[in-house]
């Protein structure tokens, strides 16, 4: 592959504050009934032994990516670079990605009636050498993003500095998204 | 969590299906479909979705998408904003924005209205002000509007009109802590979370009232594990969900806890006695009044136990002078306000934290780099908001004899405006100017702001949608919002001097005008324009800057500008040596410790040092000179204590009808813990009764462990009433109906932690 791009999400740094969110809508121009990245907080424990646990939902760009082998139609596939598109024109909104897809990130575009979910902003984004515009945005810096092939990028030291955990490994998806646990409060 | 909460009742609405398609008179809807424009382009400029006012860009892609980002040249931005600040395309083309000036037809308050051209509007405006002016004297008009470029050209308006009687929002928000910096350093301090490593939080959420260079330096004082934060606070907020250490202290008691610290440490000897020594005068003041304030007896006060006290005072002193006892940005929680922001602030003293890297420090203002460096290093601004004298008492008695003697003239007392118009005492109040303000909203008992409101002969209102307090007015005003206007150079300095500027993105969609032009076209036609030496925003810009051409292009292109001046601290030797090396004359300021001590010895306080006690404020309010307990008393005898704050995704009562962030926050259910709940027999999402000696109010529970059991939460900013605001209308509970308009003593605050009580519906 030509590019080993990752995402990283630090749960020590993510605030919840839904910036990503609203910056990825508007980037995307994503129709307000759907979204393709949320961040949702859940307190946990009992008063006053709590903690706070983080999520980031969205496409999590699988290396394995069932999505791609249900596609009839080869709309949804996989580019050299390893990520994960939609090709809108051949997308005959069939909904197997939908119901193959383990991290519910695909949803029907109710305005052009095909399936979307988050690219990583690659086409207005990281094809010109910007971040997502998640990544962008953050106000506490808790997403990076790169090529981990650049030793000197922030998301190759912080991957090689913290434990990552990968969402539903146990799939053998292979997702290009990880996650740093977060260390403060009760844990669930 | 709320938002979860929020997600629900948005699938709820959208499931129900179409929205609304009633048109408002004058909104943008009223208009169709309008084409955007814009240039396909980076603009630099400032965001105002809060008040914060982060630097920020636009990227404008076919005139059509407007992504915001944070503004890279500011460096503590980075491309950082927040959920509001990105929503800011969301608010520019919303089409339930005001687009034509409104002329009230039905009676006050009944929301009917006819469209006007600024022309007529204009001129009814300035008729009818002047008309005030001439019957019942210029001090017959109250002007009031949010602090910011906003509020010194409304100042400078009034004054020049001849009004003494300006408001800002200080008294709903920060005015506590602001009179205790007066008082104390004679001027406001900044925090330096970057370098400090023990940082103790009254519920100053900077996750949730984001301020991007301070949110962002607090997250990562929070990740980083060498780094402690203790929070107290009786809700489980965010910044307590990273915290170190979270403590639910009973609302109110704050001022018992950091009395206890005082104490151990004066019985300990274990604070900075040479700092104390050298710039502070009324430490013996202190010892006297904190000789009782044991941690055993705050504990009955705070239910903390005496025993944590005992260890925050030893770990605060082993890490002082890197520590920070943090005095949040809203100080509105108590009767006792004043005297626990000026404990908090006499804590950061003893610590010995004062201009030091890591504590907090003074403003670096050009004006004071440029004495120390003994040359010009930074470019000073005109004022061009002139201000003559107006010779006139207040209808608050801000800044006169009385009990808001000590309250900044500036400022004002929100709270005191309805009596003041109901009695017609001191003397008439006949008009009311707003601007982008909305008391009914954020402001105690609007039921009586309300009643006073209809008495008035004239209200004029300049806002981006039709508010509540619009809804008051005789005629509306529609502003337009920051993304289409140019404004004058502001200061964002701290540790460096920094200026900004607010560059418009796209052009006014709908004609609309901005506040400067609004105001100079009234001064104009009440002929007073000759008070203003500039008459459109590039001559104020022009006229600010001196003619410096140069800043003006590298704020223009930039959005921001800096000097390259070194940081310092005026206590860290080796970074008074640094500036030194930069500023050679710099030299001749240097005292025998190798620091800028001076800037500490000549503050603007009655002694010129740090005042641990003010004689002055002694002589008029007895007891209150030094930090001693005084009321902490939050319940008025009812059961449970209201308390309320910001959530990360709305400001006060501003934005809650902004598409974006209407659906990720629509409605703000009150936070109960679950033992509470079921003794009223609640379930989640419940409707009950809110009630107390002012007010009896609908309300939905939503169930948490996140907060004391006798304490509820509300997030500000909701149960408006406006139905031009159709996503927020009728939805949640404004908590500004249960609070009195009595404020703290001394300061003039309004006081947001009420009792209440709760009843089944
Ligand atoms: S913008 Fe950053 S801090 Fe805010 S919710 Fe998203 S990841 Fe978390
Ligand atoms: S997360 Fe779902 S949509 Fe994304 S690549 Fe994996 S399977 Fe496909
Ligand atoms: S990478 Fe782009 S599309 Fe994906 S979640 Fe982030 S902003 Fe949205």
């Amino acid at each position: 592959m030509e590019k080993q791009y990752r995402l990283l999400y630090d749960e020590n740094l993510c605030i919840g504050c839904q910036a990503c969110s609203v910056a990825c809508r508007v980037e995307n121009s994503v129709p307000d009934e759907v979204y393709r990245l949320q961040v949702h907080l859940h307190t946990k424990g009992e008063f006053p032994n709590l903690g706070m646990n983080y999520e980031r939902l969205s496409c999590v760009m699988c290396e394995n990516p069932p999505c791609v082998s249900v596609c009839p139609t080869n709309a949804s596939f996989q580019s050299k670079d390893g990520l994960v598109h939609i090709d809108e024109r051949s997308c005959i909104t069939c909904k197997y990605c939908i119901l193959a897809c383990p991290y519910h990130a695909r949803f029907i575009n109710p305005l052009k009636n095909v399936v979307e979910k988050c690219n990583f902003c690659y086409e207005t984004r990281v094809s010109k050498e910007l971040s997502p515009a998640c990544v962008s945005i953050c106000p506490t810096d808790a997403l990076s993003f790169g090529d981990m092939r650049q030793k000197h990028s922030l998301v190759h030291q912080k991957s090689h500095k913290e434990v990552l955990v990968f969402p539903k490994a146990h799939l053998g998806t292979k997702p290009k998204v990880a996650f740093i646990p977060n260390r403060k409060g009760m844990k669930s | 969590m709320a938002y979860l909460q929020a997600r629900r009742d948005f699938l709820k609405l959208a499931t129900t299906g179409a929205t609304a398609t009633v048109l408002i008179p004058g909104s943008l809807g009223a208009l169709g479909e309008v084409a955007l424009r814009g240039e396909d382009k980076f603009v630099r400029s400032i965001c105002e979705m809060c008040s914060s006012r982060c630097p920020m860009e636009a990227r404008v892609i076919n005139g059509k998408t407007v992504l915001l980002q944070g503004n890279a040249f500011a460096k503590e931005m980075g491309t950082s904003l927040c959920a509001k600040g990105v929503a800011g395309s969301s608010q520019l083309y919303d089409s339930q924005r005001l687009v034509s000036p409104l002329i009230r037809v039905g009676k006050r308050g009944e929301n009917k209205w006819r469209e006007a051209s600024w022309e007529e509007a204009l001129n009814l405006v300035s008729t009818k002000l002047s008309a005030l002016k001439e019957r019942y004297g210029a001090r017959s008009v109250i002007f009031s509007s949010k602090t910011g470029e906003h509020y010194d050209l409304l100042r400078s308006f009034a004054s020049a009109f001849g009004s003494p009687n300006v408001f800002s929002h200080w008294s709903s928000c920060p005015i506590a802590i602001e009179s205790a910096f007066t008082q104390t350093f004679g001027e406001k301090l900044h925090r330096d979370f970057e370098n400090a490593n023990y940082i103790l939080n009254f519920g100053h959420n900077l996750f949730e009232g984001l301020d991007i260079p301070l949110t962002k330096a607090m997250a990562h004082f929070c990740a980083n594990p060498s780094k402690k934060l203790v929070v107290l606070d009786p809700r489980f907020s965010i910044i307590a969900a990273k915290a170190d250490e979270w403590h639910p202290i009973k609302p109110g008691s704050d001022l018992a806890f950091v009395l206890a610290l005082l104490h151990v440490w004066i019985r300990d000897g274990k604070f900075d006695h040479t700092f104390v020594e050298q710039y502070t005068i009324g430490f013996d003041n202190l010892v006297d009044a904190v000789k009782e304030t044991t941690p055993q007896w705050q504990q009955t006060l705070s239910g903390i136990d005496a025993n944590m006290v005992e260890r925050i005072a030893s770990e605060l002193y082993a890490a002082a002078p890197r520590c920070i006892i943090d005095w949040g940005h809203k100080a509105t929680t108590t009767q006792a306000e004043y005297q626990r922001s000026r404990a908090i602030l006499i804590a950061n003293i003893l610590m010995g934290n004062v201009e030091k890297e890591g504590g907090i420090y003074f403003t670096k203002s050009a004006k004071r780099v440029n004495a120390l460096a003994k040359e010009s290093i930074v470019p000073e601004l005109n004022n061009p908001y002139p201000r003559p004298q107006i010779n006139e008492p207040r209808i608050d008695g801000a800044g006169e004899e009385g009990a808001y003697r000590f309250v900044s003239k500036q400022h004002g007392v929100l709270t005191a405006i309805p009596e003041a118009i109901l009695s017609q005492k001191p003397y008439e109040i006949k008009g009311w100017f707003l601007t982008r303000h909305n008391p009914l909203i954020t402001v105690a008992d609007p039921q009586k702001m309300k009643e006073a409101m209809e008495q008035l002969e004239f209200i004029v209102v300049n806002d981006i949608y039709l508010s509540d307090t619009a809804m008051m007015a005789d005629v509306i005003l529609p502003e337009c919002t920051y993304l289409e206007r140019d404004e004058g150079i502001s200061t964002l300095t701290c540790k460096v001097p920094t200026y900004a500027m607010r560059n418009r993105i796209v052009a006014p969609l709908h004609g609309n005008k901005s506040a400067i032009e609004i105001m100079r076209d009234l001064a104009e036609r009440m002929g007073f324009g000759s008070h203003y030496a500039w008459k459109n925003s590039s001559e104020l810009r022009a006229f600010q800057a001196k003619g410096n051409a140069e800043l003006l292009q590298t704020l223009l292109l930039r959005g921001v500008a800096s000097f390259d001046v070194p940081y310092f601290c005026a206590l860290e030797p080796s970074l008074v040596e640094r500036f030194c090396e930069r500023y050679p004359k710099s030299r001749a300021w240097v005292d025998a410790q190798g620091c800028f001590g001076h800037l500490l010895e000549h503050l603007k306080t009655p002694s010129g040092k740090i005042e641990i006690y003010c004689e002055e404020i002694e002589k008029v309010f007895k007891g209150y000179g030094v930090p001693r307990s005084v009321d902490m008393d939050v319940t008025q005898g009812f059961p449970y204590v209201l308390t309320s704050g910001k959530s990360a995704v709305h400001t006060n009562g501003h934005t809650q009808n902004v598409p974006y962030l209407a659906m990720l926050l629509s409605s703000n259910p009150i936070w109960m813990h679950p033992s509470t709940a079921k003794a009223h027999g609640l379930k989640m999402g419940d409707t009950f009764y809110l009630q107390n000696a002012i007010a009896k109010e609908k309300a939905t529970v939503f169930i948490t462990e996140g907060i004391r059991p006798d304490t509820l939460f509300a997030y500000m900013g909701f149960g408006h009433d406006a139905p031009s605001l159709k996503r927020t209308h009728g939805k949640g509970t404004n908590p500004s109906t249960f609070l009195s308009l009595e404020s703290a003593p001394l300061c003039g605050a309004m006081i947001t932690n009420v009792g209440v009580n709760i009843i089944k519906a």
